[in-house]
Formats: structure tokens, C-alpha cells, sequence
């Protein structure tokens, strides 16, 4: 069963020009120990559909699904208690300034004691405070921090990028949730850096069975363990689907642009060979594009792209485009059962 | 090509002083000499405080070195000649808007590098801002704007735009292209490389990403704990890096790992 199934949820806001969908349709299925990522560019609401699973959404926007579940249970029905109780035990959250994250006035050391649930704790009095330590030098120990004590004693400021990155996942982790989400855990990070955070927390979902949903800018910093992944662009799902398949063959103009944008295959390009991008700049909210919203910016773009296209799907892939990519040799023997494609009636017409 | 730029044993020794005691020396940077033709791109790569910052700094004339020299055609720069660098030399940084004057027009501020450096009459000098504006993709009419009111990747362009309106020879560009949506980046990596096509610019790009400088350097420069560890033509440093650092930094592509 899906830990978290999300179907076209959509975040409405109020504002001088009448409501603006920020978020529009999106929908998200993540399994059990799966690696998720999205990747979206600024603005493209990736931040808000991690606060909407979170519950930390402003009372005044309005957040429509036709399915917010998680573990088959309706998240949007649920009072705000019960909602606090399943984020709190099942749910953690790391962002993209460590430091920032970290109270600078205390130590490393007494912000993990916090963190550590006293429920789980055993004995009495002072067995208890020794549990206590010896579980944060255990969790400290598990994101690959060697020298504890150290960690422990020194206060944010002092710690590298990398470590307070991991010390920040230590206290994600200490109740042991069921998903973590990251959001930009890594950017402006070396890329060293990156691979350590990325192999832990591949690690974590591995040993620990938890479902990790990652956040990303680019497709250059996509962690390389996820199993599926999402484009976002302006709050509306582009393309969604297993991790080779999108790379190898994307469907959508954009997974195309983004990947010819990260410089993936350098390869294969001439050096200094003008890139392929999106022309124009990203619509900012008051301003946004009726219809697919990748439209004004979009190489294949024609009139009937002012309607908001359907999902479609190829195998496992899912995509929303009028005009959508298509592959021969690939398309045509897994699909040639299933009858005609949706996307190639539309080529015709 | 002929040698634009050629540093020799360049170095940089910061002294940190507690108290009446002879302060400490921190060697920033051990002596380095490379050299940069016309048109060409340098790409310095390098982990946190491996020197690389110091570098560009000491290149663009925004700290005095400690010893060595910098070598532009042939002639020597001197130390605190502004006026003879900062025509030649211009730096683009990490944070557009942080670089900006925000209480400028944009126009002004592209002025201002004119009014100081060249003998250009007014109508001129708005000329060439104007001609520099559309250059760099943007409209005559962003010449009113003030910086805020564009977006960031616009804010870049206007970097950029302040540090061609004078004809430089090089350009620093230190982590320029960090924190650019991907498609802006895209952007302003196409009209660098635009740039560089129709003025023979050369860059010295300050980076660690290693999928920009695989595609955009000539030559790429390692740094590692304030020395030059390789310096090296991209494709040859690609495929035999002597060093393991040179291998951690250039290993990338973490979807082509997997495919």
C-alpha cells in the first residue's frame, strides 16, 4: 500500500487579483522505504506541497484534494490534534541551511538530547539521563559522525556544512518517522559533500525502511538511489516516473529542457556548444499562464496548449503535454497491445 | 594565441595578531604561476578554503598580494593601480543583487564605470550603455529600473553587463553561476559563452560544480589546501587526473552514474 498517496491536490490563495491555484493538481504516490524526488525550479510550489503533507499550511489558503491519505487514512477530514499527532510521530523535515536550523545559543549536544522522545527512554532517574546520551552518541554514530564528543560539545557555528547537515538529520531521525522530506538538503553544498549526505541518507532508507521524499532544484543533484521522480513547474505536475525511464526518455519538453540544462551528457556535447534551455524567465504568481503554464516558455507549444492537458501514461511514466515526445522503436512494441496512445491521436489532428 | 595574463609566484600570507605577541602567519596561498591566453576560459576548482577565493581576489586587485606578480600583455600591475586594472580586469560575484547599488538605477550604475574610465562624452557613454544593455539581453528600457524590481537571473545580466561595458579583457567570475534556477543558468551560461565569441573575453570562472566547468573551461586550475595541485588542458584532466582530489572534484553526473 502506498504510505502516502496524494491525488490532485491543489492550494488556492486569496489575493488582490482575485484567487491564484499555486499549487494545481498535483498528484504523488510514495511507497514505503522509497526514495522520491522532486524537482522543481523557484517558485514552482515544491516547498509548499511538502508544508501541505506537513499541515503547516496558512489557515487562510485553501487546500482541495481529491485524496490526501496517508497509510489509508485521510489527512484533510482529520482534526488539527490528530493531524499534529501523525506529523509529529511520523513525519520529519531537514532544509537547506543547516546552521540556520540549529539553536545557536546551545550546543550540539543538549539539542539532541531534546530530540531524543522521552517515551523511548528506560529505568529511572539517572538510568534514564544515561540512556539518553547513549542514544545521541548511537544516532550520531548512525549518520556517520565518528567523533561524537566533539560534535556534541561545539555549538553550530562551529560545525562544517556537511556536519551540521548530518547533525540535523540525527534529530530528524531520533523518533524514527516514517518519512522524512528534504528540502534542498544539499544545495550550495561541495559536491563531496553532497555524495556523503546522499549515501546516508540512502542508507537510512535502506536500514531503516523510510520513505524519503527529496526536493531539488536541478536534475544534475538528484540523488542517485531514487527510484522515482517528479518535475514541477509552477505548482503543476509536468512528467512523473521511474528514474531511468525519465532521464533515458523523457516525454515532456521540459524533462528534456531540465536535462539538457543540468550539462548531464558533456560527453557527448561539443565543449562551449550553446545550450538548450527554456527562453524567458519564470512567471512570477500574479502573473501566470492559463492552461499548461510551461506555455509561453514551451519549444512545442501550440494553440491547444491554453487547455490544461490530462495525465497521460506510458508504462510507468506519467506526463501532462498536448504534444508530448515520442520515442519509435521504444513506444511501439510495449504499447502496440494496449491500442492507439492518447499523445499520438493529439500529433494527428 | 599569445599570453594575456600571466601570474608568476603569486602568494598570500594573512597574519593573524592576538595580543603584543608577532602574530601568527597563515599562508592563504603558496606561490602559484600560471598562464591565460586570449580567449580562453580558466576554471579554478577547489574544496571550501583551498585558496580559490584568495586567488581571484588577488587577480582582480581586491587584496594586495604578498609578493609575486601579475603579469596583463606583458606589463606589470601594480598593486592599488585601480585605474589601470579595473579596466582590463572586471570581477562578477555570487550574489547579483548583494553587488548591485540598490538605491541606483541600473543605468547609472553602468554609467558610473564609463564616467571614470573612459573619455567618452555623455551621449556616447549613454550609447554604449544602451548598446551593453541589449548585449546582455535586456532592453534599453532597463536603464530606468532599479535593481529590486528585476529578477534574479535579469540581476546577473546586469552584473555582467557592468562588467563588459568597458571592453575588459577578463572577467572573474566567482561562483556566479551558484544559486541560478537552472534554466537562468542555462541563460547565462549561453550569453558568457556569446560574449566570449564576440569580444574574445577570457574568463577565470571560480566553481565547483563540475558539469559548467567540463563544458565551459579551456583549462582548469586545481586548488587543494592553498596550492596548485594541477593546472592542465579540461579534456587531458578528464581523463588522467594525477591527483586523487583532481578525480573527487571532477566526478560528476550523478544521473549519468547511474544510466
Amino acid at each position: 500500500m502506498n504510505l502516502l498517496d496524494i491525488r490532485n491536490l491543489s492550494i488556492e490563495m486569496d489575493t488582490s487579483q482575485g484567487p491564484i491555484k499555486v499549487l494545481d493538481k498535483m498528484s504523488l504516490q510514495l511507497r514505503e522505504g522509497e526514495i522520491h524526488t522532486l524537482i522543481g525550479e523557484s517558485g514552482s510550489g515544491k516547498s509548499l506541497l511538502a508544508k501541505a503533507i506537513l499541515g503547516f499550511i496558512n489557515p487562510r489558503w485553501r487546500v482541495i484534494a481529491d485524496r490526501l491519505w496517508w497509510n489509508g487514512s485521510d489527512l484533510l477530514s482529520m482534526t488539527p490534534a490528530q493531524r499534529r499527532t501523525i506529523t509529529g510521530r511520523d513525519m520529519a523535515m531537514i532544509f537547506q541551511n543547516p546552521r540556520s536550523y540549529l539553536d545557536p545559543n546551545s550546543t550540539v549536544g543538549e539539542q539532541l538530547r531534546e530530540a531524543i522522545p522521552s517515551g523511548d527512554l528506560e529505568g529511572l532517574f539517572l538510568r534514564r539521563r544515561a540512556d539518553r546520551n547513549t542514544r545521541v552518541t548511537r544516532l550520531l554514530h548512525r549518520v556517520g559522525v565518528k567523533n561524537h564528543d566533539e560534535v556534541m560539545n561545539s555549538y553550530p557555528f562551529e560545525l562544517s556544512d556537511g556536519v551540521a547537515q548530518k547533525v540535523t538529520i540525527a534529530m530528524a531521525i531520533a523518533h524514527k518517522p516514517k518519512l522524512l522530506i528534504a528540502d534542498e538538503p544539499t544545495t550550495a553544498m561541495e559536491p563531496s559533500t553532497r555524495a556523503q549526505i546522499y549515501k546516508l541518507l540512502e542508507r537510512l532508507s535502506v536500514s531503516q525502511g523510510m520513505s524519503v521524499l527529496m526536493i531539488t532544484q536541478d536534475m544534475g543533484s538528484i540523488i542517485p538511489a531514487s527510484e522515482r521522480i517528479s518535475l514541477v513547474y509552477c505548482g503543476q505536475l509536468m512528467e512523473s516516473g521511474p528514474l531511468e525511464e525519465v532521464t533515458q526518455t523523457p516525454r515532456h519538453p521540459y524533462t528534456q529542457a531540465m536535462l539538457s540544462m543540468s550539462l548531464h551528457d558533456t560527453d557527448k556535447m561539443q565543449p562551449k556548444q550553446r545550450l538548450t534551455g527554456l527562453s524567458g524567465a519564470i512567471p512570477t504568481l500574479q502573473h501566470l499562464p492559463i492552461g499548461c503554464r510551461l506555455g509561453p516558455r514551451c519549444p512545442r507549444a501550440q494553440k491547444k496548449c491554453v487547455q490544461q492537458p490530462r495525465l497521460d501514461k506510458v508504462q510507468d511514466q506519467v506526463y501532462a503535454c498536448h504534444f508530448p515526445l515520442t520515442y519509435e522503436q521504444a513506444d511501439d512494441k510495449p504499447d502496440a497491445p494496449a491500442g492507439p496512445k492518447p499523445a499520438d491521436s493529439d500529433k494527428e489532428q | 594565441m599569445s599570453c594575456l595574463l600571466e601570474v608568476k609566484g603569486l602568494y598570500k600570507n594573512y597574519i593573524h595578531k592576538s595580543g603584543w605577541l608577532p602574530g601568527k602567519r597563515v599562508c592563504a596561498l603558496e606561490p602559484i604561476s600560471f598562464t591565460l591566453a586570449k580567449g580562453e576560459s580558466l576554471a579554478v576548482m577547489g574544496e571550501t578554503g583551498s585558496g580559490k577565493t584568495t586567488l581571484a581576489k588577488l587577480i582582480a586587485g581586491a587584496e594586495p598580494p604578498s609578493g609575486g606578480e601579475i603579469l596583463l600583455n606583458g606589463e606589470r600591475l601594480e598593486t592599488g593601480n585601480y585605474r589601470q586594472r579595473c579596466r582590463h580586469i572586471r570581477m562578477i560575484f555570487q550574489d547579483s543583487l548583494g553587488s548591485l547599488n540598490p538605491q541606483t538605477i541600473v543605468g547609472q550604475q553602468l554609467l558610473e564605470s564609463l564616467k571614470f574610465n573612459t573619455d567618452l562624452t555623455n551621449d556616447e557613454q549613454i550609447d554604449r550603455v544602451n548598446k551593453t544593455l541589449m548585449k546582455v539581453g535586456l532592453l534599453p528600457d532597463h536603464f530606468f529600473f532599479y535593481p529590486h524590481m528585476l529578477s534574479s537571473g535579469q540581476q546577473q545580466r546586469v552584473c555582467i553587463a557592468r562588467a563588459i561595458v568597458i571592453n575588459p579583457q577578463i572577467i572573474v567570475a566567482d561562483e556566479a553561476l551558484v544559486g541560478l534556477d537552472p534554466s537562468v543558468r542555462a541563460q547565462i551560461i549561453n550569453l558568457l559563452l556569446d560574449l566570449q565569441q564576440d569580444m574574445g573575453i577570457s574568463f577565470i570562472f571560480i566553481s565547483h560544480s563540475p558539469e559548467i566547468v567540463k563544458h565551459v573551461a579551456d583549462k582548469i586550475l586545481i586548488m587543494h589546501r592553498g596550492k596548485m595541485i594541477e593546472f592542465g588542458k579540461t579534456s587531458e584532466l578528464i581523463k588522467n587526473p594525477t591527483e586523487h582530489v583532481t578525480e573527487l572534484l571532477l566526478q560528476s553526473g550523478i544521473i549519468k552514474n547511474q544510466l
